[in-house]
Order: C-alpha cells, then structure tokens, then sequence
C-alpha cells in the first residue's frame, strides 16, 4: 500500500538560480533562491544539490548566512551530478536538502584572531566565514587570510578577493604552485606563507581547508607556530550522500568513526588527528 | 508473565489465520543447505529448523531496494512526493540473533533526523520469534554477544515444547491476536518445560570467542593497526556478501531513475556496503578506504567498537552469516580470536 | 531541465554489427512494450536486421554490436566513428572481445589455417579487440547478450546527455540482494566473484552460473580464488577455464585504442 510522507526528511526544497557565472574552466558559481524562505544555514555547512534524473552531491554553502535572500555555491565539474549542474544557468531549478553539518565554531573563535589558510576549492566554504566574519568584524581580533591555489589562473572569487587586498583590517597573502607571465605575486606551496606570518598562537584560531594532501603540511607548520591542537579547525572532504549520518559514505577511520557529514565535515584537530586520514 | 500454548498440529490454523488477516513471510528451504524468508500460507511450507536465512529480516524493514521519492518535471514547475509502500506483515520464524538485529536498526533510523520510511514500515510489522534450542552451526557467535535468549523486541515469541509450542506474548497488539485465535494459557507444567529448554541452552550456549566481550571494544580500539586486517585484506574479495546478509548493516546508496517519458522518475534507495571499492570515494577521486585491508577493518569496528560507543550495544549479532556466506572463508570467531591474542 | 527535452527534432539512431552473433540485436527486438516506448523517442535509421534502409548523413547515436576481428572492419568502425556524436558499444563482443576472443590464445595462423585451410592466406583476420580498442566508446552495454534493462538504462543516459557507469562491483551485489542461493553452495564454480555486475544477477537468477560475460571488475581479487577454491573444494583449473570464454583481450585495453 503505497502512501505519501507529509515529513519526509527526503522531502525537496525546491531552488531557482537567480544567478550563475563560469569562473574558471573547472568551477562554476551559482546564487539560488530557495521557494520556501531562507536556507538557514551557518558557516561552514553544506546543502545536497539535486538534479530530478540526475542524483545529488554535497556541496558546501559559500555565501555567509549574513547575505540574505539567497545563497551561492561553487560547484567544481568532477562528477555526474556536478556535470549536469554546469550546464544549468540563471532561471533553472534544482532541489535543495539541508542544511547539514556541523558549523564552524563561529561562538567559540568570537573575540580571538583568526588565521584563514585556503587551498584551491577550500576557499568556498571558507568563504562562508570570512564573509560572515567581516560582516561580524568587530567581534573578532586580527584577521590573517592565506590562500592556495595551482595557477593564477585557477583563483575563485578574483574580484572579491581584490577587495580584500585592499582592506586594512585584515592581512592578506596569496600564492600560486605555478605562476603566469603576468603573475607577481608569491610562488610557492601554501606550506612557504605560514612561516611569515605573526601571530599570538594561544588567542589564534587557524581554520584550515583545502584538499586531503593538504592538511598534514599546513598542521605541521601551525604546530611549529605552537596552535593549539583545539585552535586548528578543518574541514574534511568525504562522499556525503544522505547527511542524515546513515547511509555510511563518509564515516571517518577515526576510533570515535565520526559521521562527516554530520559529526563533521569541520572538525578541529585535537577531534580527528587520530584519524587514518584527514 | 503472559504465556499461551499452541499445539504444534495448530499451527498451520494459526499462519492461515494470520495470512487472512495480513501477508505472513516465514523461513522456507531453498536447497543446498540455505533458507530465506518469504511469503507462506501454511505452516507446511515453513522450515521450524532452520540456519540463518541467506537475507536476514530487515528485508521487511528496509527493502533492498526501495522507492523514497516520485518526481515529475513535465510541468512548469517539477513537483516531487515522498513514499513508502507498506503493508500489513506477519514476520514469523525470527530467530533471537536476528530480533537483536532489527532492534539495532531501530535505534539507527529512530535517531534524528528519523527515518520514516523504516519507521512506517516498522509500525506495519507484525514480529514473531521463534527459540534456537540448540546451535545452528559452528559459524553462529550469538553467546559472545549475548543474543542467544530473547530479550524483546518481538511481539509474540516461540519456544518449541515438543509437542507444542509455549508463546510468550509482548506486546497489546499481539495480546488481541492471541485473544482473538483463542489460544490456551500456560499451565505451571509448560512454564517448568520451558525452564527446562532454558537450563539446557545455558549449558549448550557458551562464548564461543575465549575473551570478556566487555573488554572487546577496548581490544579493538588497540588492534586498529593490527596485522589481522592486513590477513582479512589479503583474502578479502570485496564482494559485500558479509555487508549484505548482516543483519546490523544499513548503508546505503540513493539513485535516480528516469521513466522513458524522460519526465517523470524516481529515486530509489539501494542496500550498499563498505566492502565495494568504490565506497569511500570522493568526486574527485580520492578514496578513503582503497585497501581491503581498511574496508574490512572498517566492518568489524562498526560491529564491536563505534556500536558500542554510539548505541551501547554490540552491532554483531552473532548470526554467523558474513562467515558462512563469504567466499575466501573470512571467519568473523577466527577474526577475533587472533585479534584477541594479540592484546592480551 | 535537460537539453534532451528542449530538441524538438528525435534523435538518429543506427544499429550497426561487427564479428557477432547477432543476438544481441535480437534481444533489442524482443524488448516488447519499452521498445515502443523507445521508438517513440529515437528515430532508427539504420538496422540491418529489421530494415534495409541506408543513412547518408550523420548519426547522432550509432550502436555498434561485435568485435573487431579483421582490416575490413576496422576501417569500416572508424568510418561509423567519424560519422556519430555518440557511440554506444554492446554486448560482450563489442565491449570485452567475448568469445570471439578466444581466438587470441592461439597462433594467428594457426587458427587461421585451423578454420579456412590451406588457403588461409587469402581470408583476412587479427587478433580480436573489443570497439573501444580501436574507437573511443562512449557508452558500454555489457553483457552476452546484453540485459535489455540496462541497454534502456543507457539510451535514456545517452539520450539526455548523463553519463552511465557501469557498476564496479562484482555479481555478487546483485545476486545477494536478490536472495539467491550460492552457486558455489550448490557445488559449482561460478565468475559471479569477479565480474562486473549490472545484470541484476539476470544468469543466477534464473538458475544458471555467471560467465563472466560482463568483464572482470577494475581491481579483481588476486589471491581469491585459492581461498574460493580451498572453501569449496574445487578443482583449481574450473576456474580459470571459466574467464577463457570471455575474457581474453585484455592487451592494451584503453578507450580510444593506442
């Protein structure tokens, strides 16, 4: 006997692109509006993105929950759903799960410096914080952003970023793993910045996010700069299909085998360094 | 203490009573040596003794495959509903291991955010034990893991006297069953009779892995590097034989299906298992547990650690079924025990 | 939502087949009501066992059934290639070589001369490969013949532009979530272990052992099957002699060829 579920937790928010932009060959940039309100999130959560026919994929939120009225993705082409998604633009619909995850520990980190490093995709949902911090900017002490990433060419959200170049409430360092003709700026792995910047580590936060290969060099130099274990915050990348912490995808070979997607995916370090893998 | 009596010549009035009211599934030979349930009408086709199934139970709780969501995006808008497509089920024959099975798999999906579609169907399943007197096979474990004598869980339960069966009733739903079929009441002679078959359990069930289970999780989270999952590893054929016919596992994957109108479709939830390469990979291509060697790792720690930390309980339920179905002879008691000498 | 729906005009589609038994072909012709229901979505232009019309222009999808066993046929798949936006390879022949492989444990000439004699010069033939060893393929159907459910599967990815993974996952999945018991239980060695599932364990299911008509998972179990064989207490060559049927063009096996 077939019946409907009224409160299904499978249940679909349905979302308009108001918005979409290519940003690089890989990455593209999309602002959606959700029919029934706000999304509701908090820095650092991610949404499951569906594609009636397609399927879904986690995508973290980036876009601070400050921004009202919508809420933007940067959705890397890797998979088949991620695919599909590129070749959506401003006035297409797609289906909405979550929020999910566990935030950034936004009320914990408030009153102390921050050190941002980002590498490659990792600004995204990094981006969900450093936005939600500048719009909160008092609240905080010494903002420090690093970011990462190949080429030049690969950098997201290049004009944003201009701007923050430009603000002097913050310390802003960039480089590049391979540098372009026109590039001046620093060449270098993400790992070389860490070293010069100056920090006071016991009222530091370092929020850290970037692929898997990443983690173990960047702690390593935080530890160097002696971050407390609990200071260093991350978030892990791992196969979220429900977000609901059941269907198993992205349990962690950790001895407390945290659910990512739940338990997680932003974790500090002291949380997870028992971890297999980051 | 409310026990009933049914004379083993009635029990097949007792299924087609049953079957007229809801579908009743009871375990049936399949040759070779496997049984499974399905759909009965009489107490003939149903195999009393019998090893566990190939499926366990959760079948009826959890399908193999089940469909969550309809969609439709032929209109302006794409419009989408959430099912499940439930029916009234009598689920009788279900060994102790395997009620142990099903309570784990309420606590999973009756945790937040609760998963209705288990849920509802759950709430449609009518569920009746039915005693081990003896072991089923050098494979089964349930003593370790104390699922050998019924705790719950069940709305009826069925211990074999012989010449008539001794049911205990659990539950209001079942009391109006009982009432209705007008069983008999248990005398003080039945309940000495069914002492009797717990007296000579207790003798004939011991743990059958040589350690305090208490300490199993403690062994475990020690042993996270121990060559004993590099062993499992290398034999390992990653076929998710052990995953699927657990009783306790429950990952899953979800998929779309498109109709060939290209405009409506569904999405359908799959049993899947930790076990199969592909897993624990991400988009982008790295996978979190590339070795056999993890993957296996990974199901034996849900079972005995991450259970215990989670739920308070072990989420093996001592069936033996991952040992009896896998094809490289992975043995779940042969497992412990080398893991166990190690850490001690 | 999908450019599929938006092309007003239906899709061109031929059928096409190499060194095969055409079974293949025959499987498509029985699949009853959802072959309607695929018709009315595509437009065949080509196929050869149901019509003798000929196609000058492009194809959007060519489906390509056997394997490419001499010069003739590679040139004439290349030809189809240039011609079709999208490429569909099925059945075993066309996606793994099949039993048309067979011929590839042996001296050329020898199973040359073996099959057309003294003159066997004069009848052309190399070593079998699957399409994808020679064209790049786009879509695999697997299968000996191919299970008509995933071929529908893999039209209607093809036909909205998604792309089909065939599962990489052994039979097994499969034949266990639909209950069935163990062929070697039953006292016989089957390749359901090691081969790539997708047919909902269609063979088992209807009594039968797995072939290991869909090709071998991406990363088989390599000491496996002395633990299988120690378990069951079979004869280690059954195994083996099992994956010949199918399974032997494995050389060089990249989608697009060298």
């Amino acid at each position: 006997m077939k019946e409907e579920i009224k409160n299904s937790n499978w249940k679909l928010r349905k979302g308009t692109i108001i918005a979409a932009k290519q940003m690089t060959d890989a990455e593209k940039w999309f602002d959606i509006r959700l029919e029934d309100g706000e999304l509701d999130h908090e820095p650092g959560q991610f949404v499951q993105v569906e594609l009636y026919g397609v399927g879904e994929a986690p995508i973290s939120v980036c876009s601070s929950p400050t921004k009202r009225g919508s809420f933007e993705l940067t959705v890397r082409a890797t998979g088949r759903l991620t695919n599909a998604m590129h070749k959506l633009d401003a006035g297409d619909q797609l289906g909405i799960r979550g929020p999910f995850g566990k935030p950034f520990p936004v009320k914990v980190m408030a009153g102390n410096d921050l050190l941002f490093v980002a590498g490659g995709l990792g600004i995204a949902p990094l981006r969900s914080l450093i936005n939600y911090v500048f719009d909160n900017r008092r609240d905080f002490g010494k903002v420090d952003i690093l970011l990462g990433c190949r080429t030049p060419h690969d950098m997201l959200f290049g004009s944003e970023i201009g701007t923050w170049q430009k603000r002097l409430d913050l310390n802003f360092l960039c480089t590049v793993d391979r540098g372009a003709p026109d590039w001046k700026g620093n060449v270098g792995l993400i790992t070389t910045l860490i070293p010069g910047v100056t920090i006071q580590p016991e009222r530091t936060f370092a929020v850290v996010v970037g692929p898997p290969v990443m983690y173990k060099f960047v702690i390593a130099e935080l530890i160097k700069k002696k971050v407390p274990e609990r200071q260093i915050v991350l978030s892990l990348e791992r196969h979220m299909k429900c977000g609901m912490g059941k269907c198993g995808h992205c349990q962690i070979d950790h001895p407390k085998n945290y659910y990512c997607c739940k338990d997680g995916p932003t974790f500090t370090y002291d949380e997870v360094k028992e971890s297999k893998k980051l | 203490m409310n026990y009933h009596i049914l004379k083993k010549d009635e029990l097949d009035g007792f299924i087609k009573k049953l079957s007229g009211k809801m579908k009743v599934v009871a375990p049936v030979a399949r040759g070779a040596g496997n049984f499974a349930f399905q759909e009965v009408s009489g107490a003939s086709e149903i195999a009393l003794k019998y090893i566990p199934t190939i499926l366990p139970p959760k079948k009826y709780f959890m399908p193999q495959r089940e469909t969550m969501l309809e969609f439709d995006i032929s209109g302006a808008k794409p419009s989408d509903t959430a099912v499940v497509d439930a029916g009234e089920t009598a689920v009788f024959g279900v060994h102790t291991c395997d009620l142990a099975g099903i309570q784990c798999l309420n606590m999973v999906f009756s945790e937040r955010p609760r998963d209705y579609n288990y849920l509802r169907r759950k709430d449609k399943i009518l569920l009746i034990g039915l005693e081990c007197g003896d072991y089923c096979d050098e494979y089964a474990s349930c003593a370790l893991v104390n699922s050998h004598m019924p705790s719950g869980g069940y709305d009826l339960f069925f211990t074999d006297l012989g010449d008539r069966f001794i049911i205990h009733v659990h539950t209001q739903k079942a009391e109006e069953l009982v009432e209705e079929m007008g069983l008999a009441k248990a005398v003080p002679a039945d309940m000495t009779a069914l002492e009797k078959v717990r007296a000579h359990k207790r003798s004939v069930f011991k743990k059958e892995v040589n350690v305090d289970p208490r300490k199993l999780p403690a062994i475990f989270a020690a042993g996270a590097d121990s060559k004993v999952w590099k062993d499992v590893g290398a034999r390992c054929v990653s076929c998710g034989n052990c995953t699927n016919v657990c009783p306790s596992c429950y990952c899953f994957d979800m998929a779309d299906t498109m109709n060939l109108d290209l405009k409506t479709g569904v999405r359908t939830r799959t049993w899947d298992s930790c076990q199969l390469e592909p897993f624990a990979q991400v988009a982008g291509g790295e996978n979190f547990r590339k070795e056999r060697s993890e993957r296996q790792r990974h199901r034996y720690f849900r079972k005995f650690k991450y259970s215990v930390d989670k739920f308070y309980r072990f989420f093996c339920t001592g069936c033996g079924r991952c040992t009896r179905t896998c094809m490289a002879d992975i043995s779940l008691k042969e497992t412990l025990t080398s893991l166990v000498k190690e850490n001690v | 939502m999908t450019n599929a729906s938006k092309t007003a005009t239906k899709p061109k589609v031929a059928f096409f087949d190499f060194a095969c038994c055409e079974g293949c072909q025959l499987q498509v012709a029985n699949l009853g009501e959802s072959l309607l229901d695929i018709l009315g979505a595509i437009d065949v232009v080509e196929f050869r066992e149901v019509m003798s019309e000929k196609w000058d222009k492009d194809y959007d999808v060519a489906i390509i059934e056997g394997s490419i066993t001499d010069h003739h046929a590679e040139e004439r798949i290349k030809k189809i290639r240039a011609r079709s936006r999208v490429l569909i390879a099925y059945g075993a022949c066309a996606c793994i070589g099949g039993v048309n492989g067979m011929k590839n444990s042996f001296e050329l000439d020898e199973i040359r001369r073996c099959v057309y004699g003294k003159d066997f010069k004069l009848f052309d033939s190399v070593k079998t490969r699957p399409v994808h060893q020679v064209v790049k393929v786009d879509y695999f159907v697997n299968g000996c013949p191919i299970y008509p459910p995933e071929l529908v599967e893999v039209l209607k990815c093809a036909l909205r532009g998604l792309p089909y993974t065939v599962p990489d996952n052994p039979v097994c999945v499969e034949c266990k979530l639909n209950e069935n018991v163990c062929m070697y239980d039953r006292g016989v060695s089957c390749l359901g272990p090691w081969t790539k599932a997708g047919c909902n364990s269609w063979c088992v299911n209807n009594g039968n052992i797995c072939y290991g008509c869909r090709g071998e998972v991406k990363n088989p179990a390599k000491n496996a099957a002395s633990d299988v064989i120690g378990k069951y207490k079979l004869s280690a060559g059954l195994i083996k002699n099992k994956f010949e049927m199918y399974n032997k063009c494995k050389e060089g096996d990249i989608n697009g060829g060298k």
